[in-house]
């Protein structure tokens, strides 16, 4: 058995990428014309009319070559990607490698998120979604390209680019050649900040809070421009009367304190996801008025830090969170 | 766009005024549409598509008028350029343009129904490069490439398709048409021999330079004066108008008694389609041509079982020295027959002569000596005559040509008992020097007598000979008038004219050769060139078989053309590469590709302690030959490499 898929392997090395070629509908109708060609030339015994019929057929032949050529050596060199939220779009970069001598023209490149096999061969051609942008337009003789290919993100934890479709027409749009890439691209999708609950802040006394501000009663610090989830009481009415813009209060002790964003802390919410919305709001907001914070998840916590990777540490605990 | 016009250009001659007119402004009005934004019809100006479906309509009105319905080649040809004109100002999308190009490519089929000279042949290969220039432009929808570009690439892609095509054309299996009804638009107005004769008649065809019929001899070409290709025979006279004698089916397919005498002659005729079913040959043949089905009829000329739609080859022998049914003619009577109450003057003249002489050699004797004596003059370009043609020609204006002699000789002779038959065809014919063809054109048409006399069987006379001894003895391409043989500018002076001579020869001769070895290659000449081949009873199976052979190895051929691409030819990389694959025999891994040259070989001198300074000096000249300043000799770097063996420690 390993010998069969050891000889199986190798095959496949030397046999390189599979790439299919088949006439498009406008590949059928030209021989469909060649045809008409042809028995118009019997019919009136016409010479030249079969030399036009034999050159169009030829020249067809070649565009099977030309079509080929214009994507077979074409690689994918390597993939990555760039975290985004829940409800963005995942924007995945490969790099295509052009190794030929020739210009590569007109390739369109399509994607698919699932990876599994079927049965069913059919069901590995179809579900590739193009875009109209995703066209490599010229991809010049032995340079590498990075084109960008965006994908919805439909769930969060981590996506995979799945396969990767090249297919080309080009030169007459008589053929259409293809080939899949699996990149192997990960791509981490952080649950979509939402959620109305507070910042959960931290007392002196190192029990967290939640909504400590009403309780704190420390310096007054300012007012900060109302944002949703904000807690009503927080509201500065007084001042709202005056010029009718809302503001919440913000205390100073809060400010400069420590945040604990735990998962205990939104119990309230009614299920996981939703909780996990309300932590990755709270990382952003935490990181947006600079305070330190750490985040306590059941199965893992990140110790008290602030800035931009430990931000992306917390944000992808978040979407990993199983 | 520029190639559907030129597609459809040459069809406007044989189309009507309005089909042009449509087409041209459908193009002037897209034109304008790209150029000055002129509105299209579309789902937006609902009025303009009303106008076009108007136009569409009232197109369609007058081609009902003018053709009576969609079917034949010059109908279906008008309606697909209509269509194409119309489909030009709708074309919105990629299909459209697809579609578009598809008609052109097929407008240059329809092209070839028409005409098939060398001239259109070139015209409708750039149609076929714009073609195709236009489907690359619409698979380069950001035009990366420019339109020149663009063009070279279809170019190339044609000119490597020739060879392809050329094995296509020699192998594919030829089937004998018409697949359908017989495409009777297909020939229309051939100019050519008739087979009745009206005085008068042959002039036109003598004004006419197009080529009767090409002859090439086997051994050395008959002199002039033997050279009478024999046609129709004509019989019947109603005293204005010659005609063929309407016969019985089995009396008129009966061959005549030939006796030939002296020396055979054979050679290869390429006969251009006249759609009529005589073929021309050598007066007389000694058996039926065997490529085709033919037979004899009963006054000695050669006919096809089918009219001649197409340029054919036929092999014959002849003998020019000849009886005809010496010792009996059925059809004597119709020899003599004339019309009551016709020529008065004629019969006068040959009753004269009969009482003479009662021998009918005398007698014709005596008519020739009268075309030679009296004031006869031979000009292609004869008054008109008035009343009684022949009497009019004999007694009053005495100028004219073959038609005119031959026929009013006929008369002579009939009127003095001595059956006569008038015999059209060709005489003689002009050598091209280039490749030695005989070519005969509609202005070598001539028209000739026989006479019947017994034991002899019927004898040729030419009357004519005995009035323009040059037409017979030097042919009518000598004796044509300079401004016939040659267009204005090359008529002022004879050096001139034998420039002209000269090129039309050449390309006389290169049509000759386009004819015969393309045009004309159809099942029978494909038999017989891949038997000259080597290939033994050429079937459509074994023409398969070699087709798709030769295919495979062509195909071959050009995928590795295509596909092919050379190995990186730097030497120093390649040089480099070599060093790496030493490690590779050792059972090492070669460098890894984020691996550099450095680490490397600090990897591989940690593996081979003992060739770490063979393994840092080539490191070091390959840097300095790709990154260095100061460049160490190639040819060192070269030894060195070539030195360096390591072994398994």
């Amino acid at each position: 058995m390993n010998v069969i898929s050891q000889l199986y392997r190798r095959l496949n090395t030397l046999r390189g990428r599979r790439v299919f070629i088949l006439p498009t509908r406008f590949g059928v109708l030209y021989s469909g014309f060649l045809l008409l060609i042809l028995l118009a030339a019997i019919n009136y015994s016409n010479s030249l009319g079969h030399i036009l019929c034999f050159l169009l057929a030829s020249m067809g032949h070649l565009a099977i070559h030309y079509t080929y050529r214009n994507m077979a050596k074409i690689e994918l060199l390597n993939a990555y990607s760039k975290p985004c939220f829940l409800g963005q779009a995942i924007t995945f970069y490969c790099r295509f490698d052009n190794p030929n001598r020739q210009d590569c023209h007109h390739l369109l490149v399509a994607s698919k998120q699932s990876t599994e096999r079927s049965w069913n061969p059919f069901k590995n051609l179809i579900g590739y979604q193009y875009q109209p942008h995703q066209a490599l337009d010229l991809l010049s003789a032995k340079t590498t390209t990075t084109h960008r290919i965006t994908v919805p993100s439909i769930h969060r934890g981590q996506q995979i680019i799945g396969q990767v479709r090249l297919s080309t027409r080009f030169p007459m749009g008589l053929f259409k050649t293809w080939t899949y890439f699996s990149p192997e691209c990960t791509a981490v999708v952080y649950p979509a900040p939402g959620g109305h609950l507070p910042l959960p802040y931290m007392t002196s006394d190192g029990q967290d809070h939640a909504g400590a501000q009403q309780k704190g009663g420390d310096d007054f610090a300012g007012f900060q421009a109302y944002r949703d989830g904000d807690a009503i009481h927080a509201i500065a009415w007084k001042a709202m009367a005056r010029d009718n813009i809302l503001r919440t209060k913000q205390f100073s002790s809060c400010v400069s304190g420590q945040l604990i964003l735990s998962w205990q802390a939104t119990a309230s919410l009614a299920n996981s996801e939703a909780r996990l919305s309300q932590l990755c709001r709270w990382v952003l907001d935490a990181e947006g008025i600079d305070a330190e914070y750490s985040l306590v998840l059941p199965k893992l916590s990140i110790e008290l830090g602030r800035g931009e990777s430990h931000q992306q540490r917390c944000l992808t605990a978040l979407a990993l969170h199983d | 766009m520029l190639g559907l016009s030129l597609a459809a250009a040459p069809h406007f001659a044989y189309q009507p005024f309005w089909v042009s007119l449509l087409f041209l402004s459908m193009i002037a009005w897209r034109g304008f549409a790209i150029w000055r934004h002129w509105p299209l019809p579309g789902k937006h100006r609902r009025y303009l598509s009303l106008i076009k479906w108007f136009i569409a309509a009232s197109a369609i009105g007058l081609m009902l008028k003018s053709y009576g319905n969609f079917i034949g080649r010059d109908a279906g040809t008008a309606l697909l350029i209509v269509m194409l004109g119309l489909k030009i100002i709708e074309i919105r999308n990629h299909r459209d343009y697809y579609i578009s190009c598809f008609l052109g490519y097929f407008l240059v089929a329809i092209n070839f129904l028409y005409s098939q000279s060398i001239a259109t042949a070139l015209l409708m290969l750039i149609v076929i490069v714009l073609m195709t220039t236009c489907l690359v432009s619409l698979n380069d929808i950001k035009q990366t490439i420019s339109k020149a570009t663009q063009l070279k690439l279809a170019s190339k892609m044609l000119l490597q398709a020739i060879p392809l095509m050329i094995l296509l054309f020699v192998f594919f299996p030829r089937i004998t048409g018409p697949l359908w009804g017989i495409p009777q638009d297909a020939q229309t107005a051939q100019t050519g021999i008739n087979n009745e004769m009206t005085l008068g008649k042959i002039s036109q065809l003598i004004q006419s330079d197009a080529v009767a019929f090409r002859v090439k001899f086997d051994q050395a070409i008959p002199s002039n004066n033997e050279l009478y290709w024999r046609g129709p025979v004509l019989w019947e006279t109603d005293g204005r108008t010659w005609r063929e004698l309407t016969l019985p089916y089995r009396y008129a397919k009966r061959p005549p008694t030939i006796t030939t005498m002296g020396k055979s002659v054979r050679y290869t005729v390429t006969l251009e389609p006249h759609n009529k079913n005589w073929l021309f040959a050598l007066d007389v043949p000694t058996e039926l041509p065997t490529s085709l089905s033919t037979l004899f009829s009963h006054d000695g000329k050669l006919l096809s079982a089918k009219p001649i739609k197409q340029r054919i080859q036929y092999q014959l022998n002849s003998k020019t020295h000849y009886a005809m049914n010496p010792d009996t003619e059925p059809l004597l009577a119709d020899a003599l027959k004339l019309p009551a109450g016709y020529h008065p003057r004629t019969r006068a003249l040959a009753e004269q002569w009969r009482q003479e002489s009662s021998q009918p050699e005398d007698i014709i004797r005596m008519a020739l000596n009268h075309f030679n004596q009296q004031p006869f003059y031979y000009t292609l370009t004869p008054p008109p005559l008035n009343g009684d043609t022949i009497d009019s020609f004999l007694f009053e204006s005495g100028k004219g040509f073959c038609e005119h002699y031959a026929a009013s000789f006929t008369v002579l002779m009939r009127a003095a008992g001595i059956p006569t038959r008038l015999v059209t065809g060709y005489q003689g014919g002009a050598v091209n020097p280039v490749d030695g063809y005989l070519v005969v054109r509609q202005r070598d048409a001539h028209a000739w007598t026989e006479v019947w006399l017994s034991g002899r069987g019927w004898v040729r006379i030419d009357p004519t000979g005995h009035v323009s001894h040059d037409r017979i003895e030097l042919g009518m391409a000598n004796i044509l008038p300079s401004e016939m043989r040659a267009p204005l500018f090359f008529a002022q002076s004879d050096s001139l004219i034998d420039v002209w001579q000269q090129v039309s020869n050449n390309w006389d001769a290169v049509n000759n050769a386009w004819n015969r070895s393309i045009l004309a290659y159809g099942p029978e000449l494909q038999k017989s060139f891949l038997s000259q081949l080597g290939m033994t009873n050429p079937n459509w199976q074994s023409m398969a078989f070699t087709l798709f052979a030769a295919f495979s190895v062509m195909l071959l051929f050009t995928s590795a053309i295509l596909l092919y691409s050379r190995r990186d030819t730097d030497p120093v990389a390649a040089t480099y590469q070599k060093f790496c694959d030493r490690f590779a025999k050792l059972g090492l891994t070669t460098r890894y590709p984020y691996e550099g040259p450095l680490d490397f070989a600090s990897r591989m001198a940690n593996i081979h302690p003992d060739h770490k300074a063979d393994i840092d000096l080539i490191t070091t000249q390959y840097i300095s030959l790709r990154y260095g300043k100061t460049m160490s000799s190639l040819d060192e770097f070269k030894n060195t490499v070539k030195r360096f063996k390591p072994k398994i420690t």
